[in-house]
């Protein structure tokens, strides 16, 4: 309820998806990311700087500006290919949803993990199609870049409005809001889950956590 | 054993009814730090400290019951055996009971206490979980009120719920816990504490919930449990497969109108399920029941059996007269404030017959006892006789219930005046009961809001073997219904999530005609909420949360009261009573209005007041006017100085510094300026009370609109009824319509805003039978959910939803036939 939800949606052919997800996650990570703090003394730091890079798609026309940290990209590459590997495994008509979503920690004691309470979530809903012949495919191929396109000012249009971001943290606390891991660029803690399906049940944790905290009210 | 009993009752003494003191006023805390999820509980902290109270209760309840069973020779104990002491004769408690070996052998023996003792087992783990999980809460509270709202735990208790409120939207401001708005409105925060609990009202209050029955020799009965409470939440809300996804929004495809059948039929097959189970665990919680009702009511009926005869608040009462967005707290303290009266309302109707055999009764049975005990004064040894002691015990119960259907000698019974006072404390009455207040139907109706306890703790027993069916038989009927209620009546409010657009309180949308909202509403009859829910819910939250400002139709609607509020107060101060139609019926009625009861709360006991007059007149010259203002108002009603009123009206000391309000938002009329947060600027000099007497004005100025509104709402279906009757006057010249209105009255007209299972007589009011024939027309349509008739296309969306679909306010549930094209749109993106 507490996190702003964006929704995308594309409709791409099968081997467009790993790009056109690439294209949409570094998007949006792009504009989340900042330089890497360097901490001097007691309240003050530096901030690095983030180098961008163009990527040219192979198979969409278009071009897209993500951060020049390879750390990043394969993390990113990474999960799009089990996504992609899943939308192919799944008997399903190709629909799935991949959605990032930007988090903060809440540090708990010793019994309880750590709580992520998200503040942004971007679900990306895709709808695989299957087309027939080459002529079909180079008109999806112009198509699907000029959708992307107007999907990269729609996030860059949200990412501009001035909404609520997590406050800028003490050293002690950095890690509780940016993912200090990579070493040349530092982004808001961020997750990558996706689904297949579009099953949504209530899931098991919610209900016993509710079944745990009211019970018969003797 | 000592040490359960003290425990055991302490806890008894929170079930009283007594009004709460200051104490109740804190115990709704939000469990806010979360500060990122931000949603807030109410969160009495009462619970977590009660918990390790409740746990050791379980286990003495569990081990006490097994050994009284087992472990104690009741044949040496009622001396049909004899002991053999060497010393002595005495028998003494350690010889009844059994050697342990031969106790736990028994036990092991005995399968259905090792059944009971498993079950209790399982059931006290669940709460240990329980508890721990309340202590990280609490614990997590703590902090958030100790750094967040930066109250320490010393001084919580010295805060009020309003002044806790008034820090989370300040924090808001800093903090930004929710991330969707700059600004947190007070309607936020108790949209989120009592999201589910509004969805109930709603729910009671469109008569959805089967709580109501025709039975065949008990006639209208409402039955409404714990259990089926807890029940009902289940399905709607947090149950696995509930309507709602988590705790803030209902699931996705519940708000589209595409699939309703199909949902109605899952929802009915769930709750074939769920009563199933029900009926499964029914001999496990039955006996649960049973032991836990013996415990802890046996030893309060033993010390006073009169509580049994005492009267509270019916659970389907609290939720008939709750407000929309109306806290616990605020609410027991409503209802409190009207304890006294109601039960002096229900001590009228006593039956004379009954009275005098009660008190040839007590007469036979005092005699006796009388005996009996001069008797034992004299000779020790009479008590030694077999039942002497128990036929004294009897007796004396005996003679105490007989005494508590004798009326007090001394008292004056007037119970339209008494209503009148209920009326201003639960705010909410069907209109059938005005001007029916000595009938015994009304009476019965009211019994069903403010039953025996007798009553309710037999209903909670009776509620395991009866909820399942209730559960099967009536609430699977009513799943179509559900379905279509949560999906017209919910709305994404950003930033807190799905709530009943019932709570929204919004005049336009979900007012009625017939409450002053007339030209204001655009809402179908299926979207009205019965009995001016709408309006009094906002009302009271108004008065409540003076710095919340409601959406434009709604701050109209109130300025426009209380300007008519305070018109009509100066009007009486002019002497011109004439002006207005209330006060032309004032006259014309004369003994049933509530001026009196206004000028009452006014005034306060005269002695007080005309010391506290003066006092006021130093510090303020407005007030002068108020005096006179409510001196006039005063001498209006003669009434006014009844002792029933008085004595029913403890609280009437305080309302009186309302006068210095009055006057002064009198000066400024027509500003809809709230007179209340004028006068905590005047009642600085009370110091530190200020909070507490502000609660105070509220509570009382809410009950002045209330009777106000009653009337107006009177007025207005009168004049409809009048007006009605003068057109078929006109157009079939029927003789005895003249009187029509006399007439229906006498006919103890019932109106349709009370869930009655019974057809209203009254033939003059066309408007209100077409309307309810209309709705019964409706509901009969989309009832049988699983008919075959159901699934033909042209059959409309459930009650009304094309009304619903046309009157939607731009922030309702986005209606999803635009989704449901949304495969469509994907499609047409591919090329």
């Amino acid at each position: 309820m507490n996190c702003r939800s964006e929704v995308l949606e594309v409709s791409v052919e099968g081997r467009q998806v790993d790009e056109a997800m690439l294209a949409l996650l570094h998007t949006i990570l792009l504009h989340r990311s900042t330089g890497k703090f360097h901490y001097k003394k007691e309240g003050t730091y530096s901030i690095g700087t983030v180098g961008t890079l163009d990527v040219d798609c192979d198979f969409i026309d278009f071009t897209f500006v993500r951060v020049s940290s390879d750390e990043l990209d394969r993390v990113i590459r990474k999960a799009v290919a089990e996504f992609k590997d899943g939308l192919g495994n799944s008997g399903n008509d190709g629909m799935g949803q991949i959605s990032l979503e930007f988090y903060q920690k809440k540090k708990s004691r010793w019994p309880f993990s750590d709580e992520c309470i998200p503040w942004e979530v971007w679900s990306i809903k895709v709808n695989v199609v299957n087309l027939a012949n080459e002529q079909e495919r180079q008109i999806c191929r112009e198509k699907v870049g000029e959708k992307l396109g107007e999907k990269v000012i729609n996030i860059v249009e949200v990412i501009n409005r001035h909404e609520y971001l997590p406050k800028m943290p003490t050293q002690s606390e950095v890690d509780n809001v940016f993912d200090t891991s990579l070493k040349d660029v530092q982004p808001y803690l961020y997750k990558i889950t996706f689904q297949i399906t579009d099953s949504m049940g209530t899931s098991v944790s919610t209900t016993m956590r509710r079944l745990i905290k009211d019970t018969l009210a003797l | 054993m000592a040490h359960f009993d003290t425990e055991y009752q302490r806890l008894e003494a929170s079930y009283s009814d007594s009004p709460p003191g200051e104490e109740n006023l804190l115990v709704h805390v939000p469990e806010g730090s979360k500060l990122h999820a931000g949603h807030f509980y109410e969160k009495p902290q009462e619970k977590t400290i009660t918990c390790p109270i409740f746990f050791r209760q379980l286990v003495f309840v569990v081990a006490f019951t097994v050994f009284l069973v087992n472990c104690v020779d009741y044949d040496i104990l009622f001396a049909n055996k004899f002991v053999n002491h060497t010393d002595s004769s005495k028998v003494t408690l350690p010889d009844a009971i059994l050697p342990v070996d031969v106790c736990s052998a028994r036990i092991r023996h005995n399968v259905f206490v090792i059944f009971i003792i498993l079950i209790s087992g399982v059931f006290w783990l669940h709460r240990l979980v329980k508890f721990m999980y309340n202590i990280c809460c609490y614990w997590e509270i703590r902090s958030f009120f100790i750094n967040a709202l930066k109250v320490s735990m010393a001084d919580l208790p010295y805060f009020t719920w309003q002044e806790v409120q008034a820090r989370i939207v300040e924090i808001q401001k800093e903090h930004q816990i929710c991330i969707h708005k700059k600004e947190l409105t007070e309607l936020d925060i108790y949209h989120r504490i009592l999201r589910f609990k509004n969805y109930m009202v709603a729910m009671v209050n469109k008569s959805l919930l089967p709580v109501r029955f025709h039975l065949p020799l008990l006639g209208d009965t409402v039955f409404y449990t714990r259990g089926l409470k807890y029940n009902f939440e289940l399905i709607f809300f947090w149950g696995p497969g509930s309507l709602f996804e988590n705790e803030w929004s209902l699931k996705a495809e519940y708000k589209r109108g595409g699939n309703r059948l199909e949902l109605a039929d899952r929802l009915s097959s769930r709750i074939l399920w769920i009563g199933i189970a029900n009926l499964l665990l029914c001999p496990v919680i039955l006996i649960w029941q049973i032991l836990y009702a013996f415990f802890s009511h046996m030893e309060v009926i033993k010390r006073e059996p009169g509580s049994l005869g005492a009267r509270c608040w019916s659970l389907y009462g609290r939720f008939y007269l709750r407000h929309f967005n109306e806290l616990d707290h605020e609410l027991m303290s409503r209802l409190s404030k009207g304890y006294k009266a109601s039960s002096k309302y229900m001590n009228c109707f006593m039956s004379p017959l009954l009275t005098v055999v009660a008190k040839n009764v007590a007469f036979f049975a005092g005699s006796i006892l009388a005996v009996l005990i001069a008797l034992t004064i004299y000779d020790e040894d009479v008590l030694a006789v077999e039942h002497v002691l128990s036929s004294i015990t009897l007796l004396g119960v005996g003679i105490t219930v007989c005494r508590s259907f004798i009326p007090d000698k001394h008292m004056v019974f007037c119970p339209e005046q008494l209503l009148k006072v209920i009326l201003a404390h639960i705010h909410y009455m069907p209109d059938h009961w005005q001007g029916n207040a000595h009938r015994y139907e009304t009476r019965d109706e009211f019994a069903q809001l403010f039953q025996y306890k007798a009553g309710f703790i037999l209903e909670e027993l009776l509620s395991p073997v009866i909820t399942p069916f209730i559960l099967i038989f009536c609430l699977r009927r009513k799943s179509l219904e559900i379905i279509d209620f949560f999906r017209n009546f919910t709305v994404d409010v950003v930033g807190v999530g799905d709530t009943c657009s019932f709570a929204q309180m919004d005049v336009r949308q979900h007012g009625h005609p017939a409450w002053m909202s007339a030209g204001k509403t655009e809402a179908s009859i299926y979207q009205q909420a019965e009995d001016g829910k709408t309006e009094l819910s906002l009302m009271h939250f108004a008065i409540t949360n003076p710095h919340w400002q409601p959406p434009r139709e709604s701050t109209h609607f109130i300025s426009q009261l209380k300007e008519k509020v305070h018109r009509e107060t100066s009007g009486g101060q002019q002497g011109v009573l004439t002006d207005h139609p209330v006060f032309t019926t004032t006259h014309s009625q004369s003994d049933s209005e509530p001026h009196s009861l206004i000028a009452n709360l006014l005034m306060g006991p005269p002695s007080l007041s005309s010391l506290h007059l003066g006092r006021d007149g130093s510090i303020h010259p407005v007030s002068v006017g108020a005096s006179e203002g409510a001196s006039a108002l005063r001498s209006l009603s003669p009434m006014s100085s009844s002792i029933n009123l008085r004595g029913s009206y403890p609280s009437a000391r305080l309302p009186q510094p309302d006068q210095p309000a009055l006057a002064a938002s009198r000066a400024m009329t027509g500003s809809g300026t709230d007179a209340r947060t004028i006068s905590s600027g005047s009642s600085v000099w009370e110091g530190q009370l200020t909070s507490m007497v502000l609660s105070e004005y509220a509570s009382t100025e809410m009950s002045i609109h209330a009777v106000y509104m009653h009337e107006m709402h009177k007025q207005q279906s009168q004049d409809e009824m009048s007006r009605h009757t003068w057109y078929r006057q006109e157009s079939d010249e029927s003789s005895e319509s003249v009187n029509e209105d006399l007439e229906s009255t006498r006919n103890f007209p019932r109106s349709n805003t009370f869930p009655c299972t019974t057809t209203p007589h009254q033939e003059g009011a066309a408007h209100h039978s077409s309307r309810q024939q209309r709705r019964h027309g409706g509901t009969a349509d989309f009832v049988p959910g699983s008919s075959r008739v159901q699934r033909t296309p042209r059959v409309p969306m459930g009650g009304w939803s094309e009304d619903a679909r046309t009157g939607r306010h731009h922030d309702t549930v986005p209606e999803e036939g635009s989704e449901d094209e949304l495969p469509p749109r994907i499609h047409k993106l591919h090329f």
